[in-house]
């Protein structure tokens, strides 16, 4: 596929641009708008990756749900508030450095590994092994999954109950 | 591209949510910190899943990203009811385990 | 039937413990009191059958019951069991009697005792029985130790039994730390001889020492710690400042262990092992004139108490004394013989003197006279003993006094020979002062009325007849064996036969005892010698047996200086130095955890923080792994 580095380079600087605006974006719900553009454009790395149905429950669960949510909390908070919150950061210089360390350090180390350079071609349906792996083998994690979602949504609304 | 090209793609990823989780000051700014650090492990399992040619890698990461759901739904529960108790969301109020 | 001495011996031994058992874990039955005094009689009882059998049956045989308790490389280092032969044997019929008859006396004598103190009473009393027994039947020295500290133990408790008398807690605490002392000889001996001979058994050791096999280098000094053992326990001259003040206890405990037979384990040990003693004659000389020393020393003192108890815990150091003097002269059978004897009428004094005073509810010798017409029984059987004590012939005390004459004079013992005959004459004179003081002359009557008042509105009186069994059986015994020996006279052989003592000796040993009678009647009865110009014509060593001859003076100024003086010095270091380095310490930890507490901020995102530095340190290690 000719075009993969080309489409890779555009959805890095998306990604990237648009994590570090969500880190550093004074307004929290501009923050939680770039969040949605960086959830994209996870999604579009797995279309790359050829993961049609990760990149579709990816744009449904994070960029539909979990928006949604963090923009509910942010106008409940803020009615609460009574103002707008904006929000600074702390401590840039030495995050900074730790953080940029950190990927400096990552990166050389993968560079140097001698890992695949090209990937196989899909075999079948991915859809469908993901479907059959679930429902067979991973059976048991996925039945706890739902019994945790269960507990989740219980644990939300009794923490956000309304006070009596 | 290379194995190598997405991990270093995720990597960044990971570093600037780490970035964002020490340096927000409000509670909801590190939840998003937190959110950019998962969604980078999810382009990593992807990324070995479909490299290596196995197709766990991919039901993990939908097992990952419903447990993210999960956690982000009850992060934001958790920092309402802390607004409620403490009337503030910045982190730096929060500082009752000091020593 | 059994027939085994050794059987019937651990029988004997193990009643008493049972009783013990009993009493110290049933609690209740141990705080009704009389219940628990009747049976731990019972069992004393018991006991004194089996012992009684053994010693028929024994004759010269000797049983050994063994049972091995340490093991040690391969081997067994030491054993329990029993050792049962004639001197054993015998000397267990006499605990077994004594512990018998003093409990049954005991019921009597201490009535007024509320019920959960008696339980306890007899429960120590089953103890002592049991440690005694097992200290005389040892068949090793381990056991022997272990059982003469237990006893060493129970004489603490009885002594203390009042333990709300300040005097009777220290009494108690005196007699065990002063006992103690000498133990730690004991325990030294014991351990050099081990290393010497390779075993604790008093069987093979005995093989040994008479095969020669006993190396002779050191020994006098193993000899010796072993004696300061027995210097502790049987209150020789200087250790002996324990046993008058051990009086504190009641009185039966007083003639079962400080007269008949804790303090004469000293005694036995050294009679045990006399064979190991005979291989070191400079020891024995030494044993010899600490002996007749004591002897002296504690008759000089009996001669100037008021106190009824104490003038009898003198006169039984004086005994000590003698019997150690024979043993030192190389005739040990002469001073056990003396042990049994002295158990029979010592124990048989101090319950005469129990007696009285449970009747005048006084010690002291100016608060009693007249007695002899009130209580009549108590007198006929204390004048056995005394006589027995002086060594008149016919009664208990005679023969084996003799025979302890004799065997210091031909040792060639000259010295201690002629310290004992003084004392001969001293003990006659002080045991009949007190019989003249306490049983004859006028009654004090003016105490007993103003102290005793309308509880005891009656006169003094024998005591209940749980009390004056015992008396008499003692009495009959201490006769029976005066009368029999004496009778037999000549046909008693407690040695080989040159040494027994010249043919003049008898008959002034017999004179002196009578001239101190002669003395003490001519004071204290007829009053033709006037007490006080007799006690001035002794100004000098009466002021000093006053003062108890500063002994117990210089033990305390020795306490007060040396023991006190080290005390304040470790004192010192310890609190300034020890303690000054912790506090020190102490205070910089507290510093260093203040200085370091800042690092917890509470905030989450500061340990955030320290995770992602972390994880940097983490991976540049692995960077240097990998480069």
């Amino acid at each position: 596929m000719i075009g993969e580095p080309i489409v890779f380079w555009v959805l890095t600087v998306v990604l990237v641009g648009s994590a570090l605006a969500v880190v550093l974006s004074k307004n929290l719900f501009h923050a939680v708008l770039w969040l949605a553009l960086a959830l994209t454009g996870t999604a579009g790395v797995f279309l790359l990756l050829e993961a049609e149905f990760l990149a579709a429950v990816q744009l449904l669960l994070y960029a539909g749900g979990v928006v949604t949510i963090v923009v509910f909390a942010i106008v409940v908070t803020e009615r609460l508030v009574g103002e707008r919150i904006t929000q600074t950061n702390r401590r840039i210089t030495g995050a900074a450095l730790v953080a940029f360390t950190v990927l400096a350090l990552i990166v050389s180390t993968v560079v140097r590994q001698p890992l695949a350079s090209a990937r196989p071609a899909v075999e079948g349906d991915l859809t469908r092994a993901i479907g059959e792996g679930v429902l067979t083998r991973y059976v048991l994690p996925f039945e706890l999954l739902a019994l945790l979602m269960v507990a989740a949504l219980l644990g939300a609304i009794y923490f956000a109950r309304p006070d009596e | 591209m290379s194995l190598q090209a997405y991990l270093t793609l995720a990597a960044a990823v990971f570093c600037i949510g780490l970035f964002g989780v020490m340096t927000r000051r409000n509670t909801i700014g590190i939840l998003l910190g937190i959110e950019l650090m998962l969604n980078a492990v999810n382009i990593n399992l992807v990324a070995f899943a479909r490299f290596g040619g196995d197709v766990t890698g991919l039901i993990f990461t939908v097992f990952t990203i419903c447990i993210t759901v999960s956690e982000a739904a009850l992060g934001l529960a958790i920092v309402i009811l802390l607004f409620r108790v403490r009337r503030t969301v910045t982190a730096d109020h929060l500082d009752l385990l000091r020593g | 039937m059994m027939t085994d001495p050794g059987l019937l011996a651990l029988v004997a031994l193990l009643l008493p413990a049972l009783s013990f058992l009993v009493l110290a874990v049933a609690a209740p039955l141990r705080r009704l009191g009389r219940p628990a005094a009747w049976f731990s009689i019972l069992c004393a009882g018991g006991s004194l059958a089996a012992a009684v059998q053994a010693w028929a049956a024994g004759g010269d045989d000797v049983s050994r019951l063994l049972w091995a308790w340490l093991p040690a490389g391969g081997g067994t280092l030491a054993s329990v069991g029993v050792l049962a032969d004639a001197d054993s044997t015998l000397m267990l019929t006499l605990v077994a009697l004594v512990a018998f008859l003093v409990q049954l006396y005991s019921v009597g004598y201490l009535s007024d005792e509320p019920p959960p103190g008696l339980g306890r009473y007899y429960t120590y009393q089953s103890l002592f029985a049991f440690s005694m027994m097992a200290l005389v039947l040892a068949p090793n020295f381990v056991q022997l130790f272990i059982a003469w500290e237990l006893v060493g133990l129970c004489s603490y408790l009885l002594i203390g039994f009042w333990y709300q008398k300040p005097e009777a807690a220290r009494a108690a605490t005196k007699a065990f730390w002063i006992t103690k002392a000498g133990d730690v000889g004991l325990l030294i001996g014991i351990v050099l001889l081990w290393r010497q001979s390779g075993t604790f058994d008093f069987f093979e050791l005995r093989l040994l020492a008479e095969g020669g096999a006993l190396p002779l280098a050191g020994l006098s000094l193993i000899t010796f710690c072993i004696y300061l053992g027995a210097v502790g326990k049987s209150a020789q001259f200087p250790l002996h400042v324990w046993l008058p003040d051990a009086m504190e206890g009641p009185t039966p405990v007083s003639a079962l262990i400080h007269a008949a037979t804790m303090v004469t384990a000293g005694v036995y040990l050294l009679t045990r092992t006399e064979w190991l003693f005979a291989l070191t004659p400079e020891v024995l000389a030494v044993v010899a004139w600490i002996g007749a020393f004591t002897a002296l020393l504690a008759a000089v003192l009996a001669c100037v108490q008021d106190d009824i108890k104490r003038v009898l815990a003198y006169s039984t150091v004086s005994q000590l004394g003698y019997m150690m003097t024979a043993i030192g002269a190389g005739l040990a059978a002469a001073g056990f013989f003396h042990l049994l004897t002295h158990g029979l009428f010592k124990a048989l004094l101090f319950l005469g003197a129990g007696a009285v005073i449970h009747a005048v509810h006084s010690n002291d010798l100016s608060h009693m006279g007249g007695l002899a017409r009130r209580m009549p029984h108590t007198a006929i059987v204390f004048l056995v003993g005394t006589l027995s004590l002086a060594g008149i012939p016919f009664f208990g005390g005679f023969l084996s006094k003799e025979e302890i004459l004799g065997a210091v004079w031909a040792g060639g013992f000259v010295g201690p020979f002629l310290l004992l005959m003084v004392v001969a004459l001293l003990t006659a004179f002080y045991m009949f002062r007190v019989v003249f003081l306490a049983f004859f002359g006028e009654p004090a009557t003016a105490h007993i009325t103003a102290t005793v008042g309308a509880a005891h509105a009656g006169h003094p009186h024998d005591p209940p007849a749980s009390m004056r069994v015992p008396l008499w059986i003692l009495a009959a015994m201490s006769l029976g064996v005066g009368i029999s020996s004496t009778m037999a006279g000549q046909m008693l052989q407690f040695g080989p036969a040159e040494r027994e003592g010249p043919a003049w000796l008898m008959p002034s040993a017999v004179g002196v005892a009578l001239a101190g009678i002669l003395l003490a009647w001519l004071t204290y009865q007829r009053r033709t010698i006037d007490a006080s110009s007799l006690a001035a014509a002794f100004g000098p060593i009466r002021r000093a047996a006053l003062a108890r001859f500063w002994i117990d003076d210089i033990f305390e100024g020795g306490y007060r200086v040396g023991l006190l003086g080290f005390s304040r010095a470790v004192g010192w270091v310890d609190r300034y130095l020890v303690d000054g380095v912790l506090n020190a310490l102490s205070a910089w930890t507290l510093t260093a955890g203040d200085d370091v507490r800042g690092m917890q901020t509470g905030r989450a995102q500061d340990y955030v923080y320290g995770v992602a530095v972390g994880l940097l340190v983490l991976l540049l290690w692995v960077q240097w792994v990998l480069a």
